[in-house]
């Protein structure tokens, strides 16, 4: 087996205490450790609170980690910092839960896509337009999309720009945080199957935060549950859904009653 | 008698650009004592249909309907409007719906008072009594708490509980569950039942999810671009469903398909408000779409349980 792409260790996020007198509060994320090897999907389920968020945004360098280490493609990433920091920040590419909220009302489609590229100067200026509309027709729309604003599309075209945003910088890890849950099932459907083609075609890695654990199953190879900050499931997610050890992970297999459930 | 008989219902907004069709035609009936889906995507109508049942139409839409009765009674003609006093609504967002600055009791009293005239302390025993009817375990509690006290899902239950204290007979469901962890919705749902099965109460559940269709709804109707296009028992429509448009609704949910192979999606969008419609809404995305579908209403059909509304007989079939 290959060296994984991300490799977490003992990671542990505490946000800080609320008042000079207050006790420190309980971590958001407790030692959660895990591995991603490269092209696979891992997927990450659990309640509002029970620290995926959090987790992300330590893996994303946004909140301050208090102990434990973040190993992206063999290196230190947690000890990046400055320009170097920056320049690697493309490394990771990201889609958001809400892509009306994620995608700038006053920029043009192509300004969206585009502004990672010139943020990592990877693109020549004049290239800049081209290289948007590629990845936006390898994230199924056409070119002529470039020149509207985010409100004018639908909630399954936006999730597309913010797909084609995330892809700009060729990322390495594509994090994404319930890209499916803002849409109808039959969007949802449109872009679990992109989602298949750009693993496909780009040899992504992905991490998937959901609390569908459907669509999980769907998309993600091996599957983290997460409680009160830590682990409690973790494993292939085939094993985990069809045979969860946990009576919280059967909760979680959703509102089916007992007869329905496999 | 069925509770709610609605057929023919259309909801018209006329603006100068056209008139904005928000429900073709919808048919809808729920007998008491059960709870009945309303299935649909993003702007197919269900949630303006809960609000026309409530007497909440915005200004300037029109209502129009061959029948809109709610137990016998033609809530078209109807002066006063049955909210709060035979139906009540419970939104999906139960934050937004309670009151920030006011305790749970006092908002509980502020329904009993203006339903009852029950003096203050036979008042206050009402509301601990409708809030323990919820599940919640400490109501003295809840009643002087704020609403942000309140976990997502007690909230709900306040909220369900302020329902109750209305005397309605009838629940309007919108999304109920949406803004709540799986594990919360599957309580207020399994609450609901128990509410329908105790009090007798009769719930419309719009959702898009069918997941808590199944789990939860006696009966169920797909909605498509403001058409009623297939009802029945949930069991029955989830899985024989007869209609072209429930079918891919169906295969296009993530456990339809292995993993690692395609989910069948809808090709194309759902038709534009402004836009008239001969001929079978859903056919221009249908793949089983026929001449006739694009220039004849779809056929109505019905056998003891279910209904539908397409030109082929039976498509599953």
């Amino acid at each position: 087996m290959s060296e994984p792409l991300l490799n977490v260790k003992d990671l542990v996020v505490r946000y800080p205490r609320r008042g000079l007198f207050a006790a420190p509060p309980a971590p958001a994320v407790n030692a959660v450790s895990f591995s991603v090897n490269p092209g696979q999907t891992l997927g990450i389920v659990g309640e509002s609170g029970s620290g995926k968020s959090s987790l992300l945004r330590a893996i994303l360098r946004l909140v301050p980690v208090e102990s434990g280490t973040v190993q992206l493609a063999g290196n230190d990433w947690l000890n990046v910092s400055g320009a170097e920091l920056q320049a690697q920040r493309g490394d990771i590419g990201v889609v958001a839960q809400n892509p009306y909220l994620s995608l700038s009302p006053r920029l043009t489609i192509a300004e969206i896509i585009a502004e990672p590229m010139q943020a990592q100067a990877t693109v020549k200026r004049s290239q800049l337009r081209d290289r948007a509309a590629e990845i936006l027709g390898q994230c199924g729309l056409p070119a002529d999309f470039l020149t509207r604003k985010a409100r004018e599309l639908s909630g399954g075209q936006a999730q597309r720009v913010a797909f084609a945003r995330a892809l700009a910088t060729n990322p390495k890890l594509l994090i994404l945080d319930e890209p499916t849950s803002a849409l109808d099932v039959s969007v949802q459907a449109q872009i679990l199957n992109l989602l298949a083609d750009l693993r496909v075609k780009f040899g992504l890695t992905m991490v998937f935060v959901t609390h569908n654990l459907k669509v999980v199953r769907h998309v993600s190879d091996t599957l983290l549950v997460m409680r009160q900050g830590a682990v409690i499931e973790a494993g292939l997610t085939e094993q985990i859904v069809t045979n969860p050890t946990q009576d919280y992970t059967r909760e979680l297999m959703g509102y089916r009653t007992e007869s329905q459930m496999i | 008698m069925p509770l709610i008989e609605i057929s023919g219902l259309s909801i018209t907004l006329v603006t100068p650009r056209g008139n904005v069709h928000a429900v073709r035609s919808l048919d809808l009936e729920i007998r008491r004592g059960t709870i009945h889906g309303l299935i649909g995507e993003s702007g197919c109508g269900k949630t303006i249909t809960g609000m026309a049942l409530l007497g909440l139409l915005p200004q300037g839409f029109r209502l129009a309907a061959k029948s809109f009765r709610f137990d016998g009674l033609e809530l078209c003609d109807l002066a006063v409007s049955l909210r709060g006093r035979r139906i009540a609504m419970i939104s999906q967002d139960p934050a937004a719906a309670l009151n920030p600055v006011l305790s749970v009791g006092r908002q509980m009293d502020d329904v009993l008072r203006s339903h009852g005239g029950l003096p203050r302390h036979q008042r206050r025993a009402q509301a601990l009594e409708l809030l323990a009817a919820t599940g919640l375990p400490d109501p003295l509690r809840v009643m002087q708490s704020f609403p942000h006290q309140l976990s997502g899902g007690m909230q709900q239950r306040v909220v369900i509980a302020q329902a109750l204290a209305t005397g309605a007979e009838f629940l309007i469901a919108d999304e109920p569950t949406t803004a709540l962890d799986v594990t919360v919705g599957a309580q207020v749902l399994a609450l609901l039942q128990r509410l329908v099965t105790e009090r007798g109460l009769t719930v419309l559940m719009i959702t898009h999810d069918m997941d808590v269709v199944a789990s939860c709804c006696d009966t169920a109707s797909v909605l498509y671009a403001g058409h009623t296009v297939e009802t029945g028992p949930v069991k029955d429509l989830l899985a024989r469903p007869h209609h072209p448009y429930t079918q891919a609704l169906l295969a296009a949910l993530p456990d339809a398909a292995p993993k690692g192979q395609r989910l069948t999606t809808i090709e194309g969008q759902i038709p534009p408000p402004l836009e008239e419609i001969t001929g079978c809404a859903f056919a221009p995305r249908c793949p089983k779409a026929m001449t006739v579908c694009r220039t004849e209403s779809p056929l109505h059909h019905t056998t003891s349980s279910r209904s539908w509304s397409c030109h082929l007989e039976q498509t599953n079939v």
